[in-house]
């Protein structure tokens, strides 16, 4: 939408730029695309008014600059040339007007002094003349032209300048003086006197009045027979000098006659001379007689124009040019130059033109007024000419006219151009030129330098919307995390009350009675399944408090021993399969109550012990802790430099905190307790050991693939360990593994109970001896035992066992009869003989049950072997979680009653021990303090003692399940039922009130084969000798027994596959309508080895028992006959005779036979009247359709093998 | 084509089946049933439940067209169609099976007339989809091929 306006603005600022910049335009427009495209990039809209706005502002200022430099180089220009061209010019023109002027002046006075002198001459001619009137005789003659001559020498002697006077008389006489300028010489010329009579000038004179012409110099010229003379006279006195000379007449001298004055009038003429080669400017006045009436002489005054040319050339000298004077016609009169003025022509010199000078300007000049005004010279002849091109160069030509009535003359002064205002001229392109050039250098440059400066702010301006931008969507991405957290808080709380709510209408859905046991193991899993998520949910909910910093711990008193204890326990199972043993060794100085957040703590060791257990493939996992209290100095040689840190820590804080800490820690001690986990797994780097406890940092990347996780968990135990006052951080250690080490702040109750003293088992004279696998629980327990006095040995393989077992008893009583296969190491036997030295000692054998050898039946044989001792031995046996309970009726048959579940910590070490002592004292038997045991006061059932580890809420689902299928497991045992009722099972803990004793009905959960094996035991603890043994009857008990089902089905199929037919044998009798089921059915049983004889109702079904019964019509005596079928397989809904009709009809001819063959129910429905229903008729057992064949196959193995007796 | 491309287009075929949940775990359990003993083991019980279901249709439609419809039979009936694709996995059929037995109880004439329209129908696409598969199964083992699981 802007695109096409912006096109247009670029158009036009491009060409509004232009104008004032010649190279810089079509760079720019680049650019400015340039930058347009990647603005465009970015959000248009915002950045485009910016970019507009700078644009504009560039833009301005550039023009600005435009102007400005215009304006400049503008005014520079008019400034430096018009004013000075002008001044010049003006400068120039006076200088050539005054130049003009003055030869024009002086011509003009030498025209005034000339026509003076002629005056002059005249007027005394007139007068001598006057009186000479009449002349008489020749004497009065002579002595007028004497008086004549005497007076014209006068003037012409006063007046250098002149060139001649000449008088020329009426009778033809004349007289003349001359004076040559170039030999300095003066003539005076007269002609002869003979010829001129007064007579004979009468009758001319008369004439000549006649005729005013007739008075004519031909007169003069052709009078052949005159002679001239000439003689030289001194320039200054005038004395004759020389001989006088007879010249041709006109020969030297022009003498002036009558013709020169026609009118009478005095005339001015241009002259030529032989003697001198410049024109001669000549003045004739008639004399006129007495009576003015007519002429007696005519007086002509010849000056030579020499001065006027000498000036010229002085002016030219210092000014330079050409000067000239011309006539009116155009003679020259006077140059400046040497120039010849006269042509040289045959008949003498004559006048020169100006266009014909020989002076290459002054023709030119001359030629030039000519072509330029030809004859039409402009009033007054003044021409100024200012730029003439004459050849080439430019002149100044000015023209000036003098008009003189008797001669008008012309002055023409000719400068060349360049002499005034060459310079000028010159300088004015160059100006020119430089000027624009530096107008657009600086242009350019101004242009540039905007660009740059302009760009920062542009850059600048971009940086500043991209930081709003950026801090914008820092903004919002910060604001959309706090939604996200706060809706997750939300969510999770509101999650959080109908799984309250689902819990809870669980918990009183288990209570009710009407359940049946699938049911009620249905609800216990969704139970189960609730529990683990609302764990789920309020660990997330920690995650995000944690994260968030919102956590608050709580402070409550807890026995910390005992909740690392169920923690260790708990992680103990899964390690089970790893071949990692789990330690706990906690130092017997650790307050047993502590103040606190149980579960935070509990929190904080699960996951730094789920961590070890991720990464520890073997070896072990030691929790090892110690306390130590600020308060007092610790005299451990366990602390290193770095501990003291803590402790200064810890003291400062005190310091700090001043009195209210004291009192605080009057009123509860404080301790610092230190706690390690110590594993061989694969390690953590060093250079990672800081940054593991950063948020979602593992390690090593590869760990999420095989291990999982999300790397959460050792930054929320920091932040943890920070909130309880403490640190934690990876310490190096000997060896592979990791260790962490931490130390929390907790207070003790100030009434903090002592620790129980076990220096008491020292004074009983205990002994033990340890027989476990794992090495590093045996050393501690051992060391801790040895602390407190109780001599111990140890043993990690039955071998060893045995050994020590011989040394002590054997080698006491002395039998030699036995061979000493084994024979012990020198300080196990120094060991051995100072425990057989105390007296009366108590031996207790902690024995692992994995000392046995359970893939075969050696373990009997090991068991037998134990029973030797064990009139002076308390036996106490360590079994795994998952140990099967054949094995712990077998242990409990024999005599073993003490029993604990790994691993072995103090606590149960301390139980054992008081067990033992306890029932050195009282022979009964007593409950376990525990109380987890089922309640059969009703059976001579033993009671074993089992000492089992208090449930938690941590645990996760998983472990949960176990510790309760083994919970529930080992609840069943208690349940016992003897005597005439059927030989039904039950698996609900007698324990709990809620649950009744069913007696009909088999449960169905996963425990099928320890229920299998309970049965069995049951049997056992009822007292009834078996021939075989319940252990290896069952291949399927032999399987390990995880936790997940799965592998429990896997197990089946994979008997199955290999081809052990587990129904090998079983007569079954199948009663179901379906033909599909049937066959489907009959091929599975089939196939397990069984043989199925199908029929298609209930009636067929009574029939086919009947028939065998009716055939083996036998005497009532015989009663351990086999029934025909092993197991029948009921159908409920079947036409004729439905299956609880045919149930009821076979129980009742059972009656007579005293058989009891097992019942199976299918049927469609699964509720509880059904159930009920089942029970009612006396089937044993019942499975819903569809049939799980797994399940039936388990269910039939059940059933058929408790029965067989 | 080649037998590769038909165990291909078979696997993926039985999966389209489990995902339209036209089977369920129990024809699973059939086929994991099925060995060198029983080799057509499947085969047989499917054709088993192909004629009794015919039957029990058609005694259902029989039924369900009398002026007083006996809803107890009716519901003998589907419970006994109920039954048997339950056991074979027909998941859709036994679905529709329970809705059938809910309109029974209630003497739903109508609704019974829908249900077993609709019983009808998945019927007769489950009876398409296992042929189909068998039909495919004799290629492979006809190209030279073996069935896979």
């Amino acid at each position: 939408m802007a695109t096409p306006l912006r096109k247009v603005f670029d158009r036009i600022s491009g060409f509004a730029s232009s104008w004032g910049r010649k190279t810089a335009p079509r760079g720019r427009r680049i650019f400015h695309r340039d930058v347009e495209q990647e603005e465009f990039q970015y959000s248009s809209t915002r950045c485009l008014s910016s970019y507009y706005s700078v644009f504009v502002a560039r833009l301005a200022i550039m023009v600005m600059l435009a102007i400005l430099i215009g304006l400049l180089t503008i005014l520079t220009w008019h400034f430096t040339r018009v004013y000075t061209t002008k001044s010049l010019n003006t400068l120039a023109y006076g200088l050539r007007y005054e130049l003009l002027q003055r030869p024009i002046l002086r011509m003009w006075n030498i025209l005034n002094s000339t026509s003076e002198i002629t005056t002059a001459q005249v007027k005394l001619s007139e007068y001598v003349i006057r009186r000479y009137s009449k002349p008489t005789n020749q004497a009065e003659q002579v002595e007028l032209y004497q008086m004549m001559k005497d007076i014209t020498w006068a003037l012409f002697a006063s007046r250098k300048a002149l060139n001649a006077i000449t008088i020329n008389y009426k009778n033809g006489f004349v007289q003349a003086f001359h004076r040559d300028h170039r030999s300095n010489n003066t003539f005076y010329i007269y002609s002869d006197l003979a010829n001129y009579s007064i007579s004979s000038s009468e009758s001319y004179g008369n004439k000549m009045l006649e005729s005013r012409q007739g008075w004519n110099d031909q007169f003069i010229r052709g009078n052949v027979s005159a002679i001239w003379y000439r003689e030289p006279l001194d320039p200054v006195s005038g004395e004759k000098i020389g001989k006088a000379m007879q010249i041709p007449p006109d020969d030297l001298i022009n003498i002036a006659g009558p013709s020169q004055v026609p009118d009478g009038v005095a005339s001015w003429h241009v002259a030529v001379s032989k003697f001198t080669d410049s024109p001669l400017l000549s003045a004739a006045l008639p004399v006129w007689d007495a009576s003015n009436t007519s002429i007696v002489a005519v007086v002509g005054v010849t000056t030579a124009l020499y001065s006027v040319g000498q000036l010229m050339k002085e002016l030219v000298e210092v000014h330079s040019g050409y000067i000239y004077l011309t006539s009116q016609e155009g003679y020259l009169l006077a140059t400046s130059t040497n120039a010849p003025l006269l042509n040289n022509t045959a008949k003498g010199p004559k006048l020169m033109m100006a266009v014909n000078s020989e002076d290459r300007v002054i023709r030119m000049g001359a030629q030039w007024l000519q072509n330029a005004y030809g004859n039409n010279l402009p009033p007054g002849h003044v021409v100024h000419v200012e730029k003439a091109n004459l050849g080439g160069q430019h002149f100044y030509i000015d023209s000036f006219f003098l008009n003189l009535k008797r001669l008008p003359m012309v002055g023409v002064i000719i400068i060349p151009r360049k002499y005034i205002m060459g310079k000028v001229d010159e300088r004015a392109l160059k100006t020119l030129v430089i000027l624009i050039s530096a107008s657009v250098c600086i242009l350019v440059i101004g242009c540039v330098c905007i660009l740059i400066l302009t760009n920062g702010v542009s850059k600048e301006m971009k940086l500043r919307a991209e930081l709003i931008s950026h801090l914008d969507a820092r903004r919002r991405a910060e604001a959309s995390s706090n939604y996200k957290s706060q809706f997750l808080a939300n969510m999770s709380h509101e999650l959080r009350t109908p799984m309250a709510a689902v819990i809870g209408l669980l918990d009183i859905l288990i209570c009710d009675d009407c359940l049946t046991n699938e049911q009620y193991a249905m609800v216990t899993q969704i139970r189960k399944c609730s529990t683990a998520l609302l764990r789920l949910l309020n660990n997330i909910l920690d995650l995000s408090k944690v994260e968030s910093g919102k956590l608050v711990l709580e402070e409550a008193e807890f026995d910390l021993g005992r909740e690392l204890e169920g923690l260790v326990d708990m992680f103990s199972v899964q390690c089970i399969n790893h071949n990692v043993e789990t330690v706990l060794d906690l130092s017997d100085d650790i307050p047993k109550l502590v103040r606190g957040d149980s579960a935070r703590v509990v929190q904080v060791f699960a996951n730094l012990i789920s961590n070890s257990i991720k990464f520890t493939t073997s070896g072990h996992i030691i929790l090892r802790g110690w306390c130590e209290n600020p308060n007092v100095s610790s005299d451990s040689a366990k602390f290193s430099p770095d501990h003291k840190k803590p402790l200064y820590a810890l003291k400062a804080k005190l310091k700090n905190h001043g009195n209210h800490m004291k009192k605080a820690s009057k009123r509860d001690n404080k301790m610092i307790l230190w706690f390690e986990v110590d594993d061989t797994g694969c390690g953590i780097d060093p250079s990672k050991w800081e940054s593991v406890f950063e948020s979602f940092e593992q390690a090593d990347p590869s760990t999420t693939r095989t291990h999982g996780g999300t790397g959460l968990g050792l930054c929320i135990v920091r932040t943890l360990v920070n909130k309880m006052g403490g640190e934690i951080k990876v310490v190096r250690k000997n060896g592979p593994g990791t260790l962490m080490r931490l130390f929390l702040l907790l207070s003790t109750p100030a009434d903090g109970t002592e620790q129980q003293g076990q220096m008491e088992f020292a004074k009983h004279g205990v002994a033990v001896i340890l027989a476990l696998h794992g090495s590093m629980g045996r050393l501690i327990m051992s060391r801790w035992l040895s602390r407190n006095g109780v001599p111990t040995l140890e043993a990690s393989e039955w071998n060893e066992l045995t050994q020590i077992l011989h040394e002590l008893f054997h080698a006491r009583t002395r039998n030699s009869g036995f061979e000493t296969h084994y024979s012990l190491g020198e300080p196990l036997r120094s060991k051995v003989h100072s425990i057989q030295d105390m007296r009366n000692p108590v031996y207790i054998i902690v024995v692992d049950l994995g000392l046995l050898d359970l893939s075969t039946d050696i373990w009997k044989e090991q068991l037998n072997f134990l029973d030797k001792f064990s009139g002076q031995v308390k036996f106490a046996w360590m079994l795994n979680h998952d140990t099967s309970n054949s094995i712990k009726m077998e242990l409990r048959r024999k005599g073993h009653i003490l029993m604990v579940n790994k691993p072995l910590y103090k606590a149960k070490m301390l139980h054992i021990l008081e067990a033992v002592l306890k029932e050195r004292y009282v022979e009964l038997q007593k409950r376990s303090p525990n109380g987890t045991k089922g309640t059969a006061k009703e059976g001579d059932s033993h009671e074993c003692l089992e000492i089992d580890s208090t449930q938690f809420e941590t645990c996760s689902s998983d472990d949960s399940d176990i510790s309760e299928i083994g919970g529930s497991g080992t609840d069943s045992v208690s349940s016992a039922h003897t005597g005439d009722q059927p030989r039904v099972l039950t698996l609900k803990s007698g324990a709990s009130n809620c649950q009744t004793l069913k007696n009909c009905l088999v449960e169905l959960t996963n425990l099928d084969s320890e229920v299998h094996n309970l049965r069995a035991d049951e049997d056992q603890c009822n007292g009834r000798p078996r021939g075989n043994d319940c252990g290896n009857s069952n291949s399927p008990e032999q399987t390990s027994i995880s936790s997940s089902t799965k592998e429990r089905e896997k197990s089946y199929t994979s008997k199955a596959a290999n081809g052990q037919k587990s129904l090998q044998g079983l007569r079954i009798l199948l009663a179901e309508d379906t033909p599909v089921l049937q066959r489907v059915a009959t091929i599975m049983l089939e196939k397990m080895g069984a043989t199925v004889i199908a029929v298609g109702d209930g009636l067929q079904a009574v029939d086919a028992l009947n028939c065998v019964l009716g055939e083996e019509d036998r005497p009532q005596t015989e009663i351990c006959d086999s029934p025909p079928y092993d197991l029948i397989l009921m159908d409920c809904q079947m036409p004729k005779m439905d299956g609880y009709e045919a149930t009821k009809a076979i129980r009742k001819s059972e009656e007579a036979t005293g058989w009891h063959i097992p019942i199976v129910a299918l049927t469609a429905h699964a509720m509880s009247s059904d159930e009920a229903k089942c029970l009612e008729v006396g089937m044993d057992a019942y499975l819903t359709k569809p049939i799980d064949y797994k399940l039936m196959v388990s269910t039939i193995l059940l059933l058929t093998k408790t029965s067989s007796a | 084509m080649d037998v590769v491309q038909l165990q291909r287009q078979l696997v993926d075929y039985k999966a389209s089946l489990y995902n339209e949940a036209i089977l369920d775990e129990q024809f699973t359990q059939l086929q994991e049933l099925q060995d060198e003993n029983n080799p057509d083991f499947v085969v047989e019980v499917v054709s088993l439940f192909f004629e009794d279901s015919e039957r029990l249709l058609n005694e259902l439609t029989k039924a369900l067209e009398q002026q007083n419809i006996d809803f107890k039979r009716v519901d003998a009936h589907v419970h006994q169609l109920k039954g048997s694709s339950s056991s074979i996995g027909a998941q859709r059929v036994q679905k529709v099976c329970i809705a059938f037995r809910n309109c029974c109880e209630e003497q739903n004439v109508q609704g019974c007339l829908i249900c077993l329209q609709q019983v009808k129908n998945e019927y007769s696409l489950v009876k398409t989809k296992l042929e189909t598969m068998f039909k495919l199964e004799q290629q492979i083992l006809a190209a030279g091929g073996s069935i896979p699981v």
